[in-house]
C-alpha cells in the first residue's frame, strides 16, 4: 500500500495510506500514513459504526494539509470497540457428527441448509452478502467443496476457472456464508466468529481435512493453494 | 484490537519483516484545502465488483470500481485469508469508506468524491504493480482526482 503511494505521489497525484502494519510502513516510508491499531481486515475500523470511521477517514486525509513532509507516520488513538467479544452471543445450533472423511462431506451436504434461515435473517439486517466468487450457488459450493473432500476431485464447473482456482472460490464462499449466518444475531467479534466456523461446523471440519488431503497429493498447484489460502495460520492444526 | 504481537508469531514476522522497496526518492505533492480536494479511493483488498474478473492470484493489475457501485455487488478476492473479512462482508465502509467519503463531500469538509475508485491485489509484490499505478495515476487525473486514501487490508 505503502508502495502504491510513492508510485502514485510521482505521478503528481497526493496520497494518505492507511497502515496496519507500522513496520512495513516505517520501512517503505510513504508520503502520508495514519497508523491504526485494528486487527487486519479493518483499515477503518468497526462495522456499522460510521462516527467511528468517519474520525478514522478524517485522521487520515487532514495529513494532506500537513505542511511538513514527507514523510509523516501518525498513530490514531482509539481502538475498535468491535474486536472485544459479545458475551450475549449464540451461533445458529449445528449438528455434531463423526469426524471421517466421508462424515464430514455429509455433513457439509446437510449443514448448509440448515443456515439458510439464518444467513437470511443476516441478508435481512445487512442488505449484502459477500458470497459470488465463484459464480455458484451455495449449495452447489457446498457440494463442489464436499466433493473434494471425498477425493474425488471434480471438474470445474465454470469456462476459464481451473479446478483448483474453482476449489479456492468455493471454499472462500462457503465461509463467508457461514460467517454470515454465524452473525446473525448479536454483534460477535472475529475470533468468536472463528472459533465456532472452525471448531464447531461441518464446514470448519471440511476446509481442514481438504487442507490435509491436498498437502499430500502430487499436484503442485493444489498443494500451493490448499497450504496458503484455505486455513488462516492462526487457525492450521498441527497434525493437520 | 490486533497488533502484529496478537498474531501468531511465524505470521507477525514474516509481516514485519517483509522485503519493502527502497526507494531512492521521497516524493511529496502538496494541494488545495481538503474542502477543494477531489477524493478517490485505491484499495489493495482485492475488491471486484461481482461479476467482474475477480483475482487470482499475485496479479498486478487493477480492478475498477464505479462510484455506482451497490454494496452487495463489491466483493473480496484477495487471496490471503490472513485478514479479518467479516467486517468487510457487514459493511463495506470498513474496507472501501465509500458512504463516508460521501457524507464529507456532502458537508463541504472534502470538495468532491471521484467517479470511479480502484482495487490492487496487496500479496502482489509492490514493484510489479508500478506499472500499472503510474498508469493508474493517469485516470485519476483525468477525473481530475487530486487526494487518494489507500486502504489495506
Amino acid at each position: 500500500m505503502s508502495a502504491l503511494g510513492h508510485y502514485l505521489e510521482e505521478e503528481g497525484i497526493a496520497t494518505v495510506a492507511i497502515s496496519l502494519i507500522r513496520p512495513q510502513t516505517e520501512n517503505t516510508r510513504p508520503p502520508r500514513a495514519l497508523w491504526v491499531p485494528f486487527e487486519l481486515g479493518r483499515p477503518f475500523g468497526p462495522p456499522g459504526d460510521p462516527p467511528f470511521q468517519r474520525r478514522v477517514l478524517l485522521a487520515a486525509l487532514r495529513l494532506l494539509e500537513r505542511a511538513s513532509g514527507p514523510v509523516i507516520i501518525e498513530d490514531f488513538p482509539e481502538e475498535d470497540p468491535r474486536a472485544q467479544p459479545d458475551p450475549a452471543w449464540r451461533p445458529p445450533p449445528v449438528p455434531s457428527g463423526g469426524a471421517s472423511v466421508e462424515a464430514v462431506a455429509a455433513r457439509l451436504d446437510t449443514e448448509i441448509p440448515l443456515l439458510r434461515g439464518a444467513h437470511e435473517s443476516w441478508r435481512a439486517r445487512h442488505g449484502r452478502t459477500a458470497i459470488g466468487l465463484s459464480g455458484l450457488s451455495i449449495a452447489d459450493c457446498g457440494h463442489y467443496v464436499a466433493d473434494w473432500v471425498r477425493g474425488k476431485a471434480p471438474p470445474s464447473p465454470r469456462d476459464g476457472f481451473s479446478p483448483p482456482l474453482m476449489l479456492r472460490f468455493a471454499v472462500d464462499d462457503v465461509k463467508a456464508y457461514y460467517l454470515e449466518a454465524g452473525a446473525s444475531a448479536g454483534k460477535p467479534s472475529s475470533r468468536q466468529l472463528g472459533d465456532w466456523f472452525w471448531n464447531e461446523t461441518a464446514a470448519g471440519a471440511a476446509i481442514h481435512a481438504l487442507r490435509a488431503a491436498c498437502l499430500a497429493s502430487d499436484d503442485e498447484r493444489l498443494k500451493l493453494i490448499a497450504g496458503n489460502f484455505m486455513v488462516p495460520a492462526a487457525r492450521v492444526r498441527s497434525a493437520g | 484490537m490486533t497488533r502484529l504481537t496478537d498474531l501468531p508469531p511465524a505470521q507477525a514476522q514474516r509481516l514485519a519483516e517483509l522485503e519493502c522497496p527502497d526507494f531512492k526518492t521521497r516524493p511529496w505533492v502538496t494541494g488545495p484545502a481538503l474542502s477543494r480536494r477531489r477524493v478517490a479511493i485505491v484499495s489493495s483488498a482485492g475488491l471486484v465488483v461481482r461479476g467482474d474478473n475477480p483475482f487470482r492470484g499475485r496479479d498486478s493489475d487493477y480492478r475498477v470500481i464505479p462510484g455506482d457501485t451497490k454494496p452487495e455487488d463489491l466483493l473480496i478476492s484477495h487471496i490471503s485469508i490472513n485478514f479479518d473479512r467479516t467486517g468487510f462482508q457487514e459493511d463495506w465502509n470498513v474496507v472501501f469508506p465509500l458512504d463516508r467519503l460521501r457524507e464529507l463531500a456532502a458537508e463541504g469538509v472534502i470538495g468532491s468524491v471521484a467517479a470511479t475508485h480502484y482495487s490492487f491485489m496487496g500479496a502482489t509484490d509492490p514493484v510489479q504493480m508500478e506499472r500499472n499505478a503510474r498508469e493508474l495515476a493517469g485516470r485519476l487525473k483525468r477525473d481530475q482526482v487530486d487526494a487518494v486514501i489507500l486502504s489495506p487490508v
